[in-house]
C-alpha cells in the first residue's frame, strides 16, 4: 500500500514535471473517450425521448398503416403496391369491431403556411385532417377552446384547431380564438388551441400543426391518399382483442387468404419504441467499436511516450535498483505511470464529453444525457488501455541491469 | 554507530577465489582471477589498481550489482554469490551504501528525496523515513541545504548528499567508488577527512580508487592487477611502493 502511494506520487510528478508533452500523448484518448462519452449521451437522450414521445398515442391505442414505420431495410416497391387505407376502412372498423371504442382517421400535409391578415408562419407547418375523437386517441387534450365536433365534422365545417406554436407565432400575446386564419388561401375560424406536447426526438415540433376537419382536408388536398388510422380499444383488457379484430376486419374485406401477409402495417407504442431500441443499439455497437478503435491509438501514443520514458530515466531506474528497487517495485512504477497517463486521459475526455454533450442540448437543441455507466465504462476502458500498452515499457525498465543503466547519460 | 564498535572483530566481507569472465564479441574477458580476501567490521580498506586491473568488477561484486562466474562470497554471514536479481536488491539496500564517482543522485528529487531514497525501497514510513535523512543530512552537514536539488548544490555538496543517503540505511558498510574522482583537491580533501570521521566513529569502508594518494590514508590497501591480488598491506605501503607489500595475503590486516 505504501508503495502504491509512493509510485502514484513519483506518477504524478513525471506527469507535472511535462506536462505538455504529457497533454499530447493523451490526445488519442482524449478525443477517444469524448466521442464515445457524447455518442452515448445522443443516443441515451433519443431513447429517453423517444420512449416519452411515443408514449403520445393514447391510453391503449394502436395504429394501423400502410407504410411500416421503423428503421430497417425495406423494399418500398413491394409496400408501394399495398392498397391505401380509405375513409370505408374507418367506418367498417368503427361499426364491425366491438371491442373498439374509437377508431380516428388521420392525413397529414407538411410544409404549409398559416397565415393571418397581420402575420405568416413559416412553410413548415403539417397541416392534419382528421376526426373529433383524435384528442382521445392521440391522447391529446384543448388547452383553450374546444376541438371541432360531429356536426362540423360531417358538414366539412372551415374551423381549425392551433398548435401551440403556430398560435404563437400568429398570436403572440393574444387569445387566437374567434380569429381567421387562411391555409391554402381558405378561411378557417379557429376554435381552439392544443395542449402543449414538445417535440418528436428533439427534432420534429409536435406543436408546428394545425388540425382540420378530414371532410375540407380532403378538399384542399386531394382524396387519393393512404390514412392512418389511430384505434382505442375499449379497455387495457381488450387491447389485444381489438388489434386482432381489426386486423381480421381488413384481411376480409381485402380478400387476403390465410397464406398472404397482412397488407398493412399494426404499431403499438411498444412496436415503435421497441424499433427504435434495436436502431439505437446497433449506433451503441458502432460506438463502441469506434471507441475501441481509437483507444488502441491512444494506447500506442501511451505505448510510445512509455519507452521514450524508460529509456530517458535509465540511469535513474539503474539509480533506484542499486539502492534496493526490486524488479516488481520498478515494474509497478512504470506501470502506474501509464495508468495515471491514461486515467488522466480518460478523465479529461470525459470532461469533454460532458461540454460536448452540454453544447448539444443548449445549442443544438438535441436530446442529451450522459449515462452514468457510459462514465465508468470509459475510465475502466482508459485504466486498462495503460495497463495493457504501459506493461512492455515497464517490464524492460525492471529488467535494465543497475551496473549497465547507472552508466548510461 | 555505536553498535558497531562492539562487533569490531567479527568478519564481515569474506571472498574465496572469485571469479569473473565475461564474453565480448565471442571472446572470453578474464576480469578477476580467484581473489581471496577478508574485510572484518570497523575496518577502512582501499582497493587500488589501474584501469583495467579488475577493480571495478570487483567493486560490482562486493556491491551486490553483479555475481561472480565462481568462488564464494560471504556478506555479514550470508552467500550473496548465487543470489538473483530480488534477492541482491535487498542485500543492497540493508547492507551497502554506495557512494558513487558521479554522485547517482536523482536530479529531479531534492538533497532529502534523494537520502530518503533507500528508505522509501526498505517499506520505512514516509514521517519516518523524513527524520532519518534529516538526521543523515546533518552528518554530513547538509540540513540548510537539504530542499535544493542536486543542480544547484555543488560537487562537494552533491558528494555529501550521496554519502548521507549511504549513511541512512545504517547500512553494514559504504562501497565509495572512486568518490574524490569529480571533485577539485580542496573539495577531495574535505570528503576524505569525512571519510575519515566516518571510520573513527565504527564504520565498515570499502573504497576503489586508482589514486595511490588517497589509498595511502587508508589503514589497508590491497592492490589489484590483471585480475589478482598483487599486494594486501597496511594502506601507505602498499599504494606507494614502500615495504613490503605481501602478495595474496588473506584475512585481517
Amino acid at each position: 500500500m505504501r508503495a502504491f502511494w509512493d509510485n502514484l506520487r513519483l506518477a504524478l510528478g513525471t506527469f507535472l514535471g511535462n506536462p505538455l508533452r504529457s497533454l499530447l500523448t493523451l490526445v488519442g484518448i482524449v478525443i477517444g473517450v469524448a466521442t464515445v462519452i457524447t455518442m452515448m449521451a445522443l443516443i441515451e437522450g433519443l431513447s429517453i425521448k423517444v420512449n416519452r414521445d411515443l408514449g403520445g398515442l393514447g391510453a391503449h391505442t394502436f395504429e394501423v398503416t400502410k407504410w411500416p414505420s421503423g428503421f430497417g431495410r425495406f423494399n418500398w416497391a413491394k409496400y408501394a403496391k399495398r392498397k391505401d387505407l380509405r375513409m370505408e376502412e374507418v367506418r367498417a372498423i368503427q361499426e364491425g369491431c366491438p371491442s373498439v371504442l374509437a377508431a380516428t382517421p388521420m392525413d397529414d400535409q407538411g410544409g404549409q403556411k398559416v397565415a393571418t391578415s397581420a402575420r405568416e408562419t413559416r412553410p413548415s407547418v403539417r397541416v392534419v385532417g382528421t376526426e373529433p375523437s383524435y384528442p382521445l386517441t392521440s391522447g391529446v387534450s384543448v388547452a383553450s377552446g374546444r376541438f371541432f365536433n360531429e356536426t362540423e365534422a360531417l358538414d366539412g365545417r372551415p374551423v381549425v384547431v392551433l398548435g401551440l406554436d403556430v398560435a404563437d407565432a400568429l398570436f403572440p400575446g393574444l387569445d387566437p380564438l374567434g380569429y381567421e386564419v387562411r391555409i391554402q388561401g381558405r378561411p378557417f375560424l379557429v376554435i381552439g388551441v392544443l395542449q402543449k406536447r414538445g417535440s418528436f426526438m428533439g427534432m420534429m415540433s409536435l406543436d408546428n400543426q394545425v388540425s382540420l376537419p378530414m371532410k375540407v382536408f380532403q378538399q384542399l388536398y386531394g382524396k387519393n391518399r393512404s390514412l392512418d388510422i389511430d384505434i382505442q380499444a375499449r379497455d387495457g383488457q381488450v387491447f389485444q382483442k381489438a388489434q386482432d379484430e381489426v386486423t381480421h376486419l381488413l384481411r376480409r374485406r381485402r380478400d387476403l387468404t390465410p397464406r398472404d401477409a397482412n397488407d398493412f402495417e399494426i404499431h403499438t407504442n411498444e412496436s415503435m419504441t421497441a424499433s427504435f431500441n434495436q436502431l439505437s443499439k446497433v449506433i451503441a455497437l458502432a460506438g463502441v467499436g469506434v471507441c475501441l478503435l481509437s483507444l488502441v491509438v491512444g494506447g500506442i501514443g501511451i505505448l510510445n511516450i512509455m519507452l521514450v520514458s524508460v529509456t530517458e530515466r535509465t540511469r535513474e531506474i539503474g539509480i533506484r535498483k542499486a539502492l534496493g528497487a526490486k524488479r516488481r517495485r520498478i515494474l509497478g512504477q512504470f506501470a502506474t505511470e501509464a495508468i495515471l497517463l491514461s486515467l488522466i486521459g480518460g478523465t479529461l475526455g470525459v470532461a469533454l464529453g460532458f461540454g460536448l454533450t452540454f453544447l448539444g442540448q443548449w445549442v443544438l437543441l438535441f436530446p442529451m444525457q450522459v449515462p452514468a455507466w457510459a462514465v465508468m465504462l470509459s475510465l475502466v476502458m482508459s485504466c486498462g488501455v495503460g495497463l495493457v500498452f504501459g506493461i512492455y515499457p515497464a517490464a524492460r525498465a525492471a529488467k535494465l541491469d543497475p551496473v549497465e543503466a547507472m552508466r548510461s547519460e | 554507530m555505536s553498535e558497531a564498535s562492539g562487533t569490531r572483530q567479527s568478519a564481515l566481507i569474506q571472498v574465496e577465489q572469485l571469479t569473473r569472465v565475461f564474453f565480448v564479441g565471442g571472446e572470453e574477458v578474464r576480469a578477476l582471477r580467484g581473489i581471496s580476501f577478508g574485510v572484518t567490521r570497523g575496518e577502512w580498506v582501499a582497493i587500488i589498481g589501474q584501469s583495467g586491473s579488475g577493480k571495478s568488477t570487483l567493486m560490482n561484486v562486493l556491491g551486490c550489482l553483479d555475481t561472480p562466474t565462481s568462488g564464494r562470497y560471504l556478506l555479514n554471514g550470508k552467500d550473496v554469490s548465487r543470489m538473483d536479481d530480488d534477492d541482491l536488491a535487498v542485500i543492497r539496500n540493508v547492507e551497502i551504501g554506495f557512494i558513487f564517482q558521479t554522485f547517482q543522485l536523482l536530479p529531479r528529487e531534492t538533497a532529502l528525496a534523494n537520502v530518503e531514497l533507500p528508505l522509501v525501497y526498505r517499506g520505512v514510513p514516509a514521517r519516518e523515513r523524513r527524520e532519518r535523512a534529516k538526521a543523515a543530512l546533518d552528518k554530513v552537514q547538509l540540513t540548510h541545504r537539504m530542499h535544493h536539488r542536486p543542480n544547484e548544490l555543488s560537487g562537494g555538496q552533491r558528494q555529501r548528499v550521496a554519502i548521507a543517503r549511504a549513511l541512512v540505511s545504517e547500512p553494514s558498510m559504504l562501497l565509495a567508488d572512486e568518490p574524490t574522482g569529480n571533485l577539485d583537491s580542496a573539495t577531495g580533501e574535505e570528503i576524505v577527512r569525512l571519510f575519515e570521521q566516518l571510520h573513527k566513529a565504527g564504520h565498515t569502508l570499502v573504497l576503489v580508487t586508482h589514486e595511490p594518494k588517497l589509498a595511502a590514508r587508508c589503514p589497508r590497501a590491497i592492490r589489484l592487477s590483471d585480475g589478482e591480488v598483487v599486494a594486501d598491506g597496511p594502506g601507505r605501503e602498499v599504494a606507494l611502493g614502500t615495504g613490503a607489500g605481501v602478495a595474496a595475503v588473506t584475512g585481517g590486516a
